[in-house]
């Protein structure tokens, strides 16, 4: 962000400073360690639960229902996007229904697709799927609309039909957009498979950490918010790799422009 | 452009013919999906009866309270960033730190300081809101032009006159950008919250109907929710264009 990539001392030295003074604080006060326990006990809580295996079971479920709901959520709503964004008529028969679902909380469909689906696996990667789904499709329809019809014109000229254009004009030429749905689908996803592990889970991370709260287990519980923060910070790293392989091209792009 | 308008309602209301038709005849079990007509009814009674503005107004309140806190702490702070590069470096890694974790998982942490009391929903919602507030401010300072700046320093203005005549104005369409990812943000972690750990609220209304398995009341809280989202994002709009209205002037103009 701030060019240089020299080492940041002084943020360092904040964290340093702050975790010094909440270990030594919960050390001092056992009133506040019900609240806040020790770094110490949080770290070594956080080693005892991979040692035991216990968080691992929790963390693998989190996991596959997320990759489930977040790939699902992908295919459906680019595969849609793209309908949606090239067939004029289709876009004007789904605009207002998409206006009329959009400002609702994805949440809220929790408690239908409970009662659906009841409480497992299915039910959270339905609901994953409903979330991620909205600024994928709104992307995707986004970027086909803004792809020059010169593009295809041309794709015509040159003889290309149907599945070709679709593959080798419309697909690049939305990609920048799309991607930008499935980076801000990435979180929405991992939010709402915690949220429903929390509200009707019997595993997962989610319900994991609930769980401590309430046996008041508070070095467990923040144990387990490091993990699906790590979780989360890894997702969003991993996600960043492939999209740079995937578009490098344009970044390349971008970088001769500003030259 | 009306014409597709047209087009959108009609599909619309073919749809809630067909939702209608499915559960009357038992297609679907009309106890999972009620016909679309009940649920009407429900919402229209149970807004005459003043349950459900009672609950949305219950939400709102810690919505409100939250939203607002973290405006207050995380704009200021966002141009302190932007214009001091040591203040910036000095808090980096702890917000990198933090930034991961995804907003529900510090329901947990709320519930354990505060139990289910409404400080609980508005630390959730205060902390959600900070990171689209904060970074969003941070980087309008930052791509404010340096002339602006200097010039101003030139004319010997104080830094609290820079800051209040200069820098806000400036970065103000981008504060904006923050405050409005935030609406959403905010309704969805009350709605969560709500549901976790609560006895009042919309959240816990529809979460409790689901649960006692009035259906048709669930759903009339899903539709006050959307109702709800819709307002808001409308009220937004207006206060957008009450406080930078040469700014949405040019949104306008650029979506032609």
């Amino acid at each position: 962000m701030n060019g240089g990539k020299t080492f940041n001392w002084l943020g360092w030295l904040v964290l340093a400073i702050l975790l010094s003074l909440w270990e030594y604080g919960a050390r001092a006060s056992p009133k506040l360690q019900f609240y806040i326990p020790p770094v110490s006990q949080i770290l070594t809580a956080l080693g005892q639960l991979f040692a035991s295996g216990q968080v691992a079971g929790h963390l693998l479920s989190t996991l596959s229902r997320f990759l489930e709901g977040y790939v699902i959520a992908a295919l459906l709503a680019v595969s849609l996007g793209i309908l949606l964004g090239h067939f004029r008529f289709a876009y004007s028969l789904l605009e207002t229904l998409i206006e009329f679902l959009r400002p609702m909380p994805s949440v809220a469909i929790i408690p239908v697709a409970v009662l659906t689906l009841g409480i497992g696996d299915a039910m959270i990667v339905a609901v994953t799927v409903y979330a991620s789904l909205w600024p994928i499709l709104v992307n995707t329809i986004d970027g086909v609309r803004n792809i020059e019809p010169t593009l295809i014109d041309t794709a015509r000229t040159f003889g290309l039909r149907g599945w070709a254009i679709l593959w080798r004009v419309i697909l690049p030429g939305a990609a920048p957009y799309i991607v930008t749905g499935l980076r801000i689908s990435l979180s929405i996803a991992l939010i709402l498979v915690t949220t429903a592990e929390m509200i009707a889970g019997s595993r997962g991370l989610g319900f994991f950490i609930l769980d401590q709260e309430r046996s008041f287990d508070s070095g467990n519980m923040y144990a387990g918010i490091i993990v699906v923060a790590a979780l989360g910070y890894g997702l969003n790293r991993l996600f960043l790799a492939l999209e740079g392989k995937a578009l490098g091209w344009r970044r390349g792009m971008l970088a001769r422009e500003s030259v | 452009m009306r014409e597709s308008k047209l087009n959108g309602i009609f599909f619309l209301l073919a749809l809630f013919f067909v939702w209608e038709l499915a559960s009357r005849s038992e297609w679907v079990n009309p106890l999972i999906v009620p016909p679309l007509s009940k649920i009407f009814v429900s919402f229209g009674s149970l807004v005459a009866t003043g349950d459900i503005p009672l609950q949305i107004l219950a939400s709102m309140k810690r919505a409100a309270v939250g939203y607002f806190l973290a405006a207050a702490v995380f704009i200021p702070l966002g141009i302190l960033m932007g214009l001091f590069e040591r203040c910036y470096r000095a808090l980096e890694v702890v917000i990198e730190l933090l930034r991961p974790v995804p907003p529900p998982v510090v329901i947990p942490v709320a519930l354990l300081f505060f139990g289910l009391e409404d400080e609980m929903k508005i630390f959730v919602i205060f902390f959600s809101c900070a990171w689209p507030i904060l970074l969003n401010t941070l980087d309008g300072v930052r791509n404010i032009d340096r002339l602006l700046l200097n010039t101003a320093r030139t004319f010997g203005l104080s830094h609290v006159k820079i800051i209040w005549q200069v820098v806000l104005p400036a970065c103000s369409p981008q504060i904006m950008t923050g405050l409005r990812v935030s609406l959403p943000i905010t309704l969805i972690l009350v709605v969560i919250s709500e549901m976790v750990g609560s006895t009042d609220g919309i959240g816990y209304f529809i979460l409790d109907s689901q649960r006692r398995f009035k259906v048709a009341q669930m759903y009339a809280g899903m539709l006050a929710l959307a109702v709800l989202g819709y307002a808001l994002n409308l009220l937004f709009n207006l206060a957008h264009r009450a406080l930078l209205p040469w700014h949405w002037g040019m949104l306008r103009k650029e979506q032609g």
